[in-house]
């Protein structure tokens, strides 16, 4: 099956319509709705626990949730109905110790739906590509871990899927195979796929996301396109470095009519602008106070700043 | 369906070609040969006895007894005394520092009233004692006998022995099958039903449990439900245990075909080891029934099995845990002498109906007796269901089992779920 990837579709190709899953005592998802557009590079973000893997199983079909719904390429049900058209690749990583690598890489294409010959052919390919081949007919375990990873990846992408899901795809990865996953990934983007991650780590994200969700403890924080959600979840964002004297800045970063937040290294301080409050107002008075400057900006806040600051209360309260 | 067959063929081809396979096709059947063989040769002969006969007697009954026993292959004969004085001491000492393991002692009483003693380091040996009762009861018979004027020829003519030859009635046809082929049978397949069970059992069980903690699992149930890959998995293992039958029926069949030269040059001459080679005519139904049962006990134990690996986390825990399936394995296993000498009791019948106990009790009945076609029926259809509960429970401990990490679940949460 052919998908025309450069045909605009009106429908997401994956939404998630207040979907929940409850575990033995602790909700794990709770009514997340989300809608992932084609041909984006999707965030999941959240801390560690908040729900991405089981909201990601619920996704492929491992687990049913227990209430809501999964909707995958317009159609309801998860992804298992369209495993043909997705690469998954779990958090945790594994493949079968004691098959052969082509062995290995033919079985998984068959499971998404990928005849033998053809599986075997890309297979090849994919392996010739990665500095691979020479490994073809050898024992898995005979590989090293970054090998395994890669492939790994290929297991993912054998069957050129429309939809790839990844959870946490660059923890444990060794820098190496963390470049040939972005490339991949971008490369991916190009050709029009659409790829969904999950991951806690927000500097990846930001570089890479193009849309995304921040969840924690099991519910949406915030989701949409990076910049909509920078501008409206950002504030104003003032970074200062200081050059030897600090001057009067202790006193004035205290006036809460200048700065709601500050984040104060010493030689260096992030700030939030209180609402009204003017940055060259600051600028006058930081210098007036004799405080000597080496840098003054203003910015917009990174995404990790966003996530703590949104996240943050949530895991107070949990 | 195409997802099922290329976890079959996963199974299967990984499975034969791992060297452990050929081992166990090329050992298996001297393994099997060995744990049959053995302990039955160790019941039955516990080598010859070195006795001493000590004769109390006037009439020189001891003498005869002595001449019967030097002829016997159960015994070896060390020799004849009188009851002197400190003989006895003596004989005893010789028994405790086995240079002799046991000595006979035989008296007038013998022969008047039937009494005699035997000293031995061993009196528990059934055998031996049969044989020395069977002795000196013909003997005394003898002397009674000739005492009373009988004329010796024509006791020897009255006790000439009565050889019973068994004939095994199935269905209403007489068969060439003894009654101790039949036992034989039984015994066979019982061990063979038994340990192959088991083994490829576990098979299915280790390739859950590999799937499970490679995490493998989670990328093939978003690809196939989780049932459909319990079943591709339970269906490749069986087939290579099929596979496995298969080498060795042809195995054997070679052996047997080259049975002559084998036993030609394992012992020239010797009748007794020609007999060990005479394997008992196998009737096709028996065949039929051993493999329909085998496959059904494989099918209704490979899920239990299926369900122990996805409740574990790593294989000690499966160890524990797969105990129970092994002991309900075995009930019907360690039955098997009650099965093969009494096939209509009411013990042998309940566990031929039974599921978890019928793929092993009925084969054992089936070859050992007659079984009806109705309870044939009835035990296949049995059977039947069970696989069909259990593999349904089975799956449904599956499914949430390959998922879950961390700490082995209890019976209340296995409940769960089933249910949920």
């Amino acid at each position: 099956m052919t998908f025309p990837v450069s045909s605009p579709f009106p429908t997401p190709i994956l939404i998630l319509d207040r979907v929940s899953k409850r575990f033995a005592g602790h909700i794990a998802v709770d009514e997340l709705s989300l809608s992932v557009p084609r041909g984006v590079i999707y965030g999941l973000l959240g801390p560690n626990g908040a729900g991405k893997t089981t909201t990601i199983r619920m996704i492929m079909d491992i687990l049913e949730p227990d209430g809501g719904a999964v909707r995958v390429f317009g159609e309801p049900g998860g992804g298992r109905a369209h495993s043909d058209r997705i690469g998954y690749l779990p958090e945790e990583r594994g493949l079968y110790r004691k098959m052969r690598v082509l062995d290995v890489l033919v079985f998984l294409g068959e499971m998404k739906g990928v005849d033998r010959r053809r599986a075997r052919q890309r297979a090849d390919e994919w392996l010739e590509r990665l500095g691979l081949a020479q490994w073809r007919l050898r024992r898995v375990d005979e590989l090293s871990k970054g090998m395994q990873q890669k492939v790994q990846f290929i297991s993912t992408m054998l069957h050129e899927p429309d939809l790839m899901i990844f959870d946490e795809p660059f923890s444990g990865l060794d820098p190496v195979n963390a470049q040939v996953l972005k490339d991949a990934v971008l490369d991916l983007r190009r050709r029009g796929k659409t790829i969904l991650f999950s991951t806690h780590i927000m500097e990846q994200a930001e570089k890479l996301c193009e849309q995304l969700c921040i969840i924690a403890r099991g519910r949406k924080l915030v989701d949409g396109a990076l910049s909509d959600i920078k501008r409206t979840h950002g504030g104003h964002h003032l970074v200062v470095g200081f050059d030897g004297s600090l001057g009067g800045a202790a006193q004035l970063f205290a006036d809460k009519t200048l700065v709601s937040k500050v984040d104060n290294y010493g030689q260096y301080a992030e700030l939030e602008l209180a609402s009204g409050a003017d940055a060259q107002q600051i600028l006058q008075r930081l210098v007036a106070s004799g405080a000597r400057l080496s840098k003054f900006e203003l910015q917009e806040a990174s995404l990790h700043k966003i996530f703590i600051d949104l996240v943050g209360p949530e895991a107070v309260r949990a | 369906m195409r997802k099922i067959w290329a976890v079959i063929r996963r199974e299967f081809v990984e499975r034969v070609r791992s060297k452990w396979f050929w081992v166990s096709a090329i050992l298996g059947p001297l393994f099997f040969a060995a744990i049959i063989i053995i302990p039955l040769h160790f019941a039955a002969a516990g080598g010859t006895k070195a006795i001493v006969v000590v004769d109390g007697t006037t009439s020189g009954f001891g003498a005869r007894v002595a001449d019967s026993l030097a002829r016997d292959s159960a015994f070896t004969f060390a020799g004849l005394t009188t009851p002197r004085s400190g003989v006895l001491d003596s004989l005893a000492h010789e028994v405790g520092a086995h240079r002799l393991d046991g000595f006979l002692v035989v008296t007038d009483a013998t022969v008047e009233r039937g009494t005699a003693e035997y000293h031995a380091s061993n009196v528990s040996s059934f055998r031996d004692i049969d044989e020395l009762r069977a002795v000196l009861a013909a003997l005394a018979l003898n002397a009674r006998l000739e005492r009373a004027g009988v004329d010796p020829g024509t006791v020897s003519r009255a006790q000439r022995p009565i050889k019973l030859e068994t004939k095994k009635i199935s269905g209403s046809k007489t068969t060439g099958e003894s009654s101790e082929q039949s036992f034989w049978l039984a015994y066979v397949m019982s061990i063979v039903l038994f340990i192959v069970i088991a083994v490829y059992g576990v098979n299915v069980m280790s390739s859950v449990l590999e799937e499970k903690t490679t995490r493998i699992v989670e990328v093939l149930v978003s690809s196939l439900r989780p049932f459909e890959l319990m079943l591709g998995k339970v269906v490749g293992v069986g087939s290579v245990s099929i596979f496995q039958f298969a080498i060795w029926g042809l195995g054997g069949r070679l052996v047997l075909s080259q049975r002559a030269a084998l036993v030609g040059n394992l012992s020239p001459g010797d009748v007794g080891r020609e007999a060990a080679f005479q394997l008992p005519p196998v009737p096709a139904a028996t065949v039929a029934v051993f493999l329909t049962y085998f496959l059904g006990g494989f099918f209704l134990y490979s899920a239990m099995f299926a369900a122990v690996g996805a409740m574990s986390s790593n294989e000690q825990e499966a160890r524990q845990a797969q105990q129970p399936v092994v002991f309900l394995l075995m009930i019907a296993y360690l039955s098997v002498f009650a099965l093969a000498n009494n096939p209509g009791s009411m013990y042998a019948v309940v566990l031929s109906l039974v599921p978890f106990t019928s793929p092993i009790a009925m084969p054992v009945r089936w070859a050992a007796g007659s079984v009806g076609l109705n309870e044939l029926v009835g035990s296949l259809v049995l059977l039947g269901a069970g696989i069909g509960v259990v593999t349904w429970i089975a799956a449904r401990i599956y499914r949430v089992g390959i998922l879950m990490t961390g700490k082995r679940p209890n019976l209340r949460e296995l409940v769960r779920w089933v249910r949920a």
